[in-house]
């Protein structure tokens, strides 16, 4: 984006006073190994989830779901609560916001090692994410340690 | 939001040992939350990775953001360079109403739209977002009907809902699952549409998008909070 001189007025405004978690430190884990031998997974924020499993639900929803790396991108669905995107991009390609497609093929190329088991997905319509930062993302962050992923792609919608 | 989300999980995973990298749209979040490496690209909220049907593009995004794996300190949050400025997103209050669209019956014109749907989601291999109400598409027509008669204030539920997920949130299913029927069949039926000519399309001249802004109408007057919390993501 959004440089948010560009945005309405009613946006500009809801982002400028979103009430962010601030922070003067960064957590860095440095990479252990080159990327070509890592795996990584991909978590979004874009509200996705599997056909058969649960949709999320409007009012601050900080659940998330499991997609494991063999979903056919078909059964793939967004229930996210906001109506402040474009949804016209995931109509048209997931890749747009899960680049699932792409990944598979920058391993196929030998540029990432491989990817996790499973990719995760939040829904990012969130003004209050202490249920996150407390529960739902470190649950994910051991997932992830246990299913030996070293690298997470982030993508929000 | 999702920019604040993302960065907030960056920060969840680096300190569990996982080193991250990933797309912001709004800096000024990321600033806040400080992620350790995030790209921030130009783009309008949907499109994180640039634009739909572009892989070169999107490989561009994604090698931009795996490089800064290879920064020794951070933060490393970097500006993607190429910018085009994001046309606003059009929303149903802004849109030019055609005025023929009054006497059309929605089911009729969602009818008329199938064969273009069902055309789409042959070609994308099943990919389409239509899925959320649990109703197959080829049912939709009943669907239509319960939230006209939602408007109208008779019919107060749908026999189908299934229980665990309130009415008013079901509503919202519906209505999303509609958007996506008709967005997926226009593009078909106008391969060369831009975005903003599809929402001109649903919101100006379709009677589902007519339908759609009385419905919200009919929600924001409920007394029922749950119910007035949905309208908005319905339409604005």
């Amino acid at each position: 984006m959004p440089r948010l001189e560009l945005l309405s007025e009613v946006q500009r405004r809801m982002l400028q006073m979103f009430p962010c978690m601030e922070h003067d430190d960064i957590p860095w884990t440095p990479m252990r190994k080159p990327l070509s031998e890592s795996r990584l997974a991909l978590i979004t924020s874009a509200g996705l989830h599997v056909k058969n499993d649960k949709p999320f639900v409007m009012g601050g929803d900080s659940s998330y779901r499991v997609i494991p790396q063999s979903t056919n991108t078909a059964d793939i669905l967004q229930s996210h609560a906001s109506i402040g995107f474009d949804h016209t991009g995931i109509y048209r390609d997931i890749n747009v916001t899960y680049p699932v497609d792409r990944l598979q093929e920058l391993v196929d190329r030998g540029v990432i090692g491989s990817l996790g088991e499973n990719n995760y997905s939040f829904m990012g319509a969130l003004r209050d994410t202490s249920e996150v930062v407390e529960r739902t993302g470190p649950e994910v962050a051991r997932r992830l340690v246990d299913e030996g992923v070293e690298v997470a792609f982030l993508t929000p919608t | 939001m999702c920019s604040h989300a993302v960065s907030v999980l960056a920060r969840c995973f680096e300190e569990a040992g996982i080193s991250t990298t990933g797309v912001v749209f709004v800096k000024e979040h990321a600033e806040r939350v400080k992620p350790p490496r995030m790209l921030w690209v130009p783009f309008a909220f949907g499109n994180a990775l640039g634009a739909a049907d572009n892989p070169d593009l999107q490989h561009r995004i994604l090698g931009a953001a795996l490089e800064l794996l290879e920064r020794r300190q951070g933060p490393a949050l970097e500006e993607f360079p190429d910018y085009t400025a994001p046309q606003a997103l059009l929303q149903a209050s802004s849109a030019e109403r055609s005025g023929d669209v009054d006497s059309l019956d929605p089911a009729d014109e969602l009818t008329s739209l199938r064969p273009y749907y069902e055309r789409w989601v042959e070609k994308h291999k099943g990919r389409t977002q239509v899925g959320l109400c649990g109703v197959p598409q080829r049912r939709f027509r009943g669907v239509v009907r319960f939230l006209q008669s939602y408007t109208a204030g008779d019919q107060q539920d749908y026999t189908d809902r299934p229980e665990e997920v309130k009415l008013p949130q079901y509503i919202r299913y519906c209505v999303d699952d509609l958007k996506a029927f008709y967005y997926e069949a226009r593009l078909e039926q106008r391969p060369d549409s831009a975005d903003h000519q599809v929402h001109e399309w649903f919101w100006g001249e379709t009677a589902m998008g007519r339908m759609i802004v009385s419905l919200a109408a009919r929600m924001e007057e409920s007394e029922d909070a749950e119910t007035k919390a949905i309208p908005y993501g319905l339409a604005r």
